[in-house]
């Protein structure tokens, strides 16, 4: 912790600033460190320390006050984060409240945020797949962003490098769609998640139903033990944060690693206002906060900034970095700072009943979730009404279904007999969408938030191509779902806002061209070349698998790059 | 007659250290403090019979001795929207009234079969158009019975003694033999 009262310059200048401590941030904080550059590492909100700040981590059911569920004054208080899935009892000290950083919705958009040491990789879903290259050759042949100004073999070094160290578990399908990587042993599919990946492999050549791949540590390596994490116990209480360190948080994993070097001082409280740039120097040359306990201005210094604020933050960052160079924005000369804002589409699911393996069920917990059906749609060409695709979660499962009919002792009886149901299987889907000039984000002219900072304007919808993929999805699995014998088919879907997906990208976008992208292919600004951004927003495109993997891997990269140019002189 | 002198002894014996702080409480008043809904003792003990009727005490503990009752109070201030805790309450009102114009008798001086009975003809009307059982009504007992079963199966007792939580399952089998499950 640096001694705030010391005023000189010189204590506040250091070798690299990280702006965000969460899923990327982590990463770029672990690679300077261990690179030997003495860094500050800048949270907007509270410290997390792994353990010892995951109060529900260790409580029973019965603990809980309310037995899990949010009480109805905070649900009505908080209409969008209440929306997310993972906001209950046991987690909700986790997430963002509405009130505690408004921001404009010029359309709906349910901004789901966590604002804390390691940010939301404690509330992931762990989910982790390779970009293939029919994702990075992808805008380039069906013509939408820009092209990607890297290929696959870019970057599968740097996905093999921080999938070791992060711990994935998975099989080596041998998918092109979907590279293989350096992975603990996988979690299998149960009876039923294999009898259906046998039969769409029988029935389709080009789909595949494989064991999620997800970043828990199956069977630790020695490189996991040496970051002080364990085997994954299988609790898939994982939200609470894991005191095993079971899946990858940069709580558990790079942020304790960076500080471990001794050179790496991590700030909370601190709201980034802006990054500073030096007209004369041609650069940027710090980062002025806001501490939000005292509401003073604080200026950092540093020869190299990364900016890994969480997608659309670090969009408000940049937006926000004004000077007479850059009137629009930190490194905006093309004008698409903010624009081509792109999410995932995960509106529509399936569910249905399988009459079989009745003498099969499963036992303990499965913290992969089961199965993940790679995209199958438009891979090697166009082949639909609709661009891209859409990977897709499946899983079975068997549950106690105890009558909670009629009173006294007959219905205590009922409340413990094995009622076992029969298989149910469900389905949800996991559709790209296309980055768009309409789909962006902007400061808003009025409005500021409780630092004087403006409040981000959020303006991005589904479109028609959402829609026509949603229709497929449910098509296509309802088609497996019905040639593998299933029953009792249901698939829906919901009007959900964007933002829900927690997958939002894009705004500041990688590209060759510095008249249409801000970032080259080292994830560094075209225009200021020691400003690096390694988080969503650097997405030129979203392809369909669960992003971190990747921004993990970029940051890693991009640090790499960033440091050879700094000791060469360029930076 | 006898048997329910017994329970209901029972239930004082072992429910008195529990209700002792309701000594202390202001006259009239439920035993622990609600913010959104206004519950007299009376009120109180009424939840608590029914509670007591849904999961009675038989050689294993019952509502009373696991204080669901106020596990229901407790809920039903702090989880549920104004109009359904306002229908919670015009609905026990109704409740207490067709109690009575059945029974010509309080609920608490019914028999256990007539309790259950009374339970049991409110619950079986499934029909939300229904004019025999108003929505209120059905709100009311719906409150108190989903609760009284929530707060049953997840309370220590239940997780520790009858169906097992496991905190750390330390395992995750993809494929187990069924009979092997019921086994265990």
């Amino acid at each position: 912790m640096a001694n705030l009262n010391i005023d000189s310059v010189k204590d506040r200048t250091f070798d690299a600033i990280v702006i965000g401590s969460g899923m990327s941030g982590g990463w770029a904080a672990k690679e300077f460190t261990d690179k030997g550059l003495k860094i500050l590492i800048l949270e907007r909100g509270r410290d997390v320390k792994h353990i010892k700040d995951y109060p529900t981590t260790n409580m029973y059911p019965w603990e809980f006050e309310h037995r899990g569920e949010m009480p109805m004054a905070v649900q009505e208080a908080n209409p969008i984060v209440n929306r997310c899935y993972a906001f209950g009892e046991d987690a909700a000290h986790f997430f963002v409240k509405d009130k505690e950083h408004p921001y404009v919705q010029e359309k709906p958009f349910d901004w789901i945020r966590g604002y804390q040491v390691g940010g939301k990789s404690l509330l992931w879903a762990r989910q982790t797949q390779r970009w293939s290259e029919f994702d990075f050759e992808g805008p380039a042949r069906d013509g939408f962003a820009v092209d990607w100004p890297i290929r696959y073999k870019d970057i599968a070094p740097w996905y093999s490098y921080v999938e070791k160290f992060a711990g994935i578990s998975g099989n080596k399908d041998g998918l092109a769609e979907l590279p293989d990587g350096e992975f603990l042993p996988a979690f299998p599919l149960n009876s039923v998640e294999t009898y259906f990946s046998q039969h769409v492999k029988s029935k389709y050549s080009n789909r595949h139903v494989i064991s999620a791949r997800c970043a828990h540590l199956s069977k630790p390596n020695q490189i996991h033990l040496d970051q002080g994490r364990v085997q994954c116990q299988e609790r898939t209480l994982c939200q609470r944060g894991c005191p095993f360190g079971g899946y990858f948080s940069a709580n558990a994993s790079t942020i304790p690693w960076a500080l471990k070097s001794g050179h790496c001082t991590l700030r909370p409280f601190s709201v980034v206002e802006s990054i500073i740039y030096d007209e004369k120097l041609g650069k940027a040359t710090g980062v002025r906060i806001v501490d939000t306990n005292t509401k003073e201005t604080i200026e950092y210094y540093a020869q190299i900034i990364f900016v890994n604020a969480a997608a659309l933050n670090t969009n408000l960052v940049l937006l926000n970095s004004t000077s007479n160079r850059f009137p629009n924005g930190l490194g905006n000369d093309s004008g698409v700072l903010g624009k081509y804002v792109a999410f995932h589409n995960y509106s529509a699911h399936i569910g249905a009943e399988y009459d079989g393996f009745k003498e099969w069920t499963t036992d303990g917990r499965n913290p992969a979730g089961g199965g993940y059906i790679p995209r199958f749609r438009n891979v090697y060409k166009q082949e639909t009404n609709f661009l891209r695709g859409y990977a897709s979660g499946f899983s079975a499962y068997r549950y106690q279904q105890r009558s909670w009919d009629g009173v006294g002792s007959s219905l205590k009886d009922n409340l413990v007999k094995d009622d076992l149901s029969g298989w149910k299987v469900g389905s949800h889907m996991m559709g790209e969408t296309i980055p768009k000039d309409s789909n962006y984000v902007a400061l808003d002219k009025t409005l500021k938030d409780q630092w004087g900072i403006p409040q981000l304007k959020i303006s991005v919808e589904y479109d028609d191509n959402d829609e026509k993929m949603k229709k497929d999805y449910v098509e296509q699995l309802t088609e497996m779902f019905t040639t593998a014998g299933f029953t009792n088919i249901k698939a829906s879907t919901d009007n959900r806002a964007p933002g829900l997906d927690i997958h939002e990208m894009g705004g500041a976008r990688m590209g060759n061209d510095p008249k249409t992208s801000v970032l080259n292919k080292w994830n560094q600004m075209h225009a200021v070349k020691n400003v690096f951004v390694t988080d969503g927003a650097c997405m030129t495109s979203t392809s369909c698998q669960n992003p971190s993997l990747t921004y993990m891997a970029f940051t890693a990269r991009a640090v790499d790059y960033a440091v050879s140019e700094m000791k060469k002189g360029n930076i | 007659m006898h048997r329910r002198t017994v329970i209901k002894n029972l239930a004082l014996i072992i429910g008195g250290a529990a209700l002792l702080p309701a000594c202390m409480q202001e006259k009239g008043k439920a035993s622990i403090a609600l913010k959104n809904v206004e519950i007299s003792a009376d009120q109180e003990k009424l939840i608590g019979d029914m509670a007591e009727t849904i999961i009675p005490k038989t050689n294993t503990p019952g509502a009373k001795d696991l204080n669901l009752h106020l596990f229901v109070l407790k809920m039903l201030d702090d989880c549920y929207k104004k109009a359904d805790q306002q229908a919670f309450i015009s609905g026990m009102a109704q409740f207490t009234d067709a109690v009575k114009k059945k029974y010509d008798n309080s609920f608490a001086g019914l028999s256990v079969k007539q309790r259950e009975e009374m339970l049991l003809s409110i619950e079986k009307d499934k029909d939300p158009k229904s004019i025999s059982i108003s929505a209120e009504l059905k709100t009311f007992y719906g409150i108190v019975k989903g609760q009284t079963v929530n707060g049953y199966t997840n309370s220590r007792y239940f997780m520790t003694k009858r169906v097992i939580y496991e905190l750390v399952p330390g395992r995750y089998n993809a494929h187990f033999p069924y009979k092997q499950k019921q086994a265990v």
